[in-house]
């Protein structure tokens, strides 16, 4: 029996080269501004369907509130943002004028500073996801009842930022007026340039999460998706691991959310929203939670769909959307990359033992071949 | 702190109560149906949604009267639960996150299914004339149809009681709760008794749906609006009947003075952060069961 080529690591690596050298590639036939920021804006929801592969497909945490690091660092750029464009003589933002506040508030003033605001987008995020993980997981809050927490989490930030109008406009949110400042240039969302910014970190997410998922760390992390109790016995810190794995995908999910605002120059509430959130899930689960590539392709695939039908057929394709969820589910429940897998297999398992039965593919051999799927 | 009059705090204890009683009904399937069979149904607002979109049909196109309107919904949502447990539920029941996902999926099409057929736009149920008047309880103002969803949620609270705990078949669901394999041995048909509690707690929902048409407008999008509170007033309780009416009569209470010192989001927040904190130190709810661990 061969291998199956779907878990030899260079016929991956080839994989993964191979599909970051088609989205290079992209802006070399794709001129048009608008059609650009559109497929950056793929780019942020692969970056949030890596980040729950990561944790829910290796980690088996079911996060169910992505949205949380996704929106609050979404908050936190579209701050940044605005303040790009007040001064000291006119500090407030228009819409707190509307709301009669008279000062800008405390928390807006860390926000001046562009660099420092970033940087606030995504500590925030990160260390709530720290303090609210190992709240959870030293609880030992486990399974579906993580889902169910997360998504109480989320709905309350959802409420309170609805609920404090004056200080973040509420239902409409912030639409900062300008493109984002930095590094003296202006990074403007329709530009190659901005595209550029999401591959980079995209690229170096995806990197970053494939290495980690082949680390040791990453292996501990499998393991206890499986059997929690015996990795505990055998005497790792389970509620450390967990609320790791769980905070890297939140920090992706933030770097994700700054993308965002940068691309769009808007965030509301919706962000926030439940939907919002599981959508994430079912890209991750039509694509395959035990791929990141999977689940990148998932949201590339289920996204770029969707906005090809366009609003016309939303409803009609919402539903065939759910109906389409609940087949892999039941089905499938590795979603189309394992389906992927199992095909491999197949193949794998019917061809000739070569050398016997502890025979080693030849992996450059195999690569050419996974490359050409 | 603000000065708090006597009559505002008896006002909000009252109301508190009222909102309890709305969340109960809300959460009582779900409350069965994963105290029993062990799902987190993610299609449970929608099955509420279903249950006021029936009474709205049943009530604009064959002239039914409301009260009819209340166990008719219940029928229809039953059935519409026992096809979703028979064709896609029993296959997951040892894979409980997959259940929520597959679940989450019904819902999705359930929503967006009524969305195409009724539209967006939002339908009404009416009540009878009676129902539309205020009490007024020396300084306390109650809507008659509040009271009557109080005293139907105690209704249907009694009747659940006493079907789990006076009834053949509830000794059975019991059974089958503590161990499916002895239960099974013992000649109790297992996945018999899921399909009728699956059922049923449909059924609830559909039932607490036709209130929640009076009270709310009727959208496709209904159901989201109560299930996070209803799956809280679950987990808070730990999946049992006494948990559940417990955990939202202090949920409830806990809203409606929360409510009274700032504003009816603000005290959502709160009340979401003090039950995530709640839950630090009793992962399994207030009246938990003692279970092995694996």
């Amino acid at each position: 029996m061969t291998k199956n080529l779907f878990h030899d690591k260079t016929a991956q690596w080839t994989i993964y080269a191979v599909f970051f050298l088609c989205l290079a590639a992209i802006p070399a036939f794709v001129s048009d501004g608008f059609l650009l920021n559109q497929f950056a804006t793929y780019g942020v929801y692969a970056m949030l369907a890596l980040s729950i592969s990561l944790c829910w497909g290796f980690g088996g945490i079911l996060n169910l509130g992505q949205g949380i690091a996704f929106g609050l660092a979404a908050y936190g750029m579209a701050m940044t943002m605005q303040m790009q464009s007040q001064d000291a003589s006119n500090p407030l933002p228009p819409f707190m004028a509307n709301n009669s506040l008279e000062q800008l508030p405390f928390f807006w003033e860390p926000f001046w500073n562009t660099g420092f605001g970033i940087v606030l987008a995504l500590v925030v995020p990160t260390l709530f996801y720290v303090i609210f993980g190992s709240l959870m997981f030293r609880a030992r809050v486990s399974g579906p009842f993580i889902a169910i927490m997360t998504l109480a989490m989320l709905s309350a930030l959802y409420t309170l930022i609805l609920d404090m109008q004056p200080y973040t406009n509420g239902v409409n949110g912030i639409s900062p007026p300008a493109a984002l400042h930095i590094f003296g240039t202006d990074i403007d969302p329709y530009s190659t340039k901005a595209y550029w910014i999401v591959f980079a970190l995209l690229l170096l997410t995806t990197v970053a999460s494939k290495l980690l998922t082949q680390s040791k760390f990453g292996l501990v992390v499998q393991a206890l998706r499986g059997d929690p109790e015996r990795v505990r016995f055998l005497g790792y810190n389970v509620a450390l691991y967990e609320t790791v794995i769980y905070t890297i995908s939140g920090l992706i999910a933030a770097i994700a959310g700054c993308l965002w605002v940068m691309l769009v120059q808007y965030v509301s509430p919706a962000q926030f929203d439940v939907t919002f959130s599981i959508t994430m899930v079912i890209w991750a689960g039509i694509g395959g939670r035990l791929s990141l590539l999977g689940a990148i392709l998932g949201a590339l695939m289920i996204q770029g769909g969707q906005s090809y039908l366009g609003d016309q057929f939303l409803n009609t394709w919402l539903l065939l959307l759910g109906g389409f969820f609940i087949l892999v589910v039941r089905f499938l429940p590795r979603g189309l990359a394992g389906l992927l897998e199992k095909v491999l297999g197949m193949v794998a398992d019917r061809q000739p033992r070569e050398s016997g039965p502890i025979a080693r593919p030849l992996a450059p051999h195999h690569a050419v071949g996974a490359s050409e799927k | 702190m603000p000065h708090i009059e006597f009559a505002s705090v008896v006002n909000a204890l009252i109301l508190g109560l009222s909102i309890a009683s709305i969340w109960l009904i809300a959460a009582i399937g779900l409350t069965i149906i994963y105290g029993t069979v062990g799902v987190i149904n993610m299609a449970h607002g929608e099955f509420l949604m279903l249950g006021a979109y029936t009474s709205y049909v049943l009530q604009s196109f064959f002239g039914l009267p409301f009260l009819l309107c209340l166990p008719a919904s219940f029928i229809v949502v039953a059935a519409i639960g026992l096809v979703i447990e028979r064709g896609l539920i029993r296959y997951l029941y040892n894979r409980p996150l997959d259940t929520l996902l597959a679940t989450w999926g019904v819902s999705l099409v359930l929503m967006q299914g009524v969305r195409i057929l009724f539209g967006s736009d939002p339908k009404y149920v009416s009540v009878p004339e009676i129902f539309q008047s205020n009490v007024e309880f020396g300084f306390v103002s109650l809507s008659v149809f509040r009271i009557f969803v109080f005293g139907f949620t105690a209704a249907v609270v009694a009747g659940t009681v006493y079907l789990f705990y006076r009834t053949r078949f509830g000794m059975q669901v019991r059974a089958v709760m503590q161990n499916k394999e002895m239960a099974a041995s013992f000649g109790i048909n297992a996945d018999r008794v899921y399909m009728t509690t699956f059922a049923i707690g449909a059924g609830l929902a559909g039932m607490a749906g036709c209130l929640f048409g009076v009270l709310a407008i009727v959208l496709p999008t209904m159901g989201t609006a109560y299930v996070v509170q209803a799956f809280l007033v679950v987990v808070v309780g730990g999946g049992t009947l006494v948990g559940s009416v417990a955990a939202s009569g202090l949920t409830g209470e806990l809203q409606s003075i929360f409510a009274m010192l700032s504003n009816d989001t603000f005290a959502r927040f709160l009340l979401y952060v003090l039950i995530v904190v709640f839950l630090r130190f009793r992962p399994r709810g207030l009246f938990a069961v003692a279970k092995a661990r694996r």
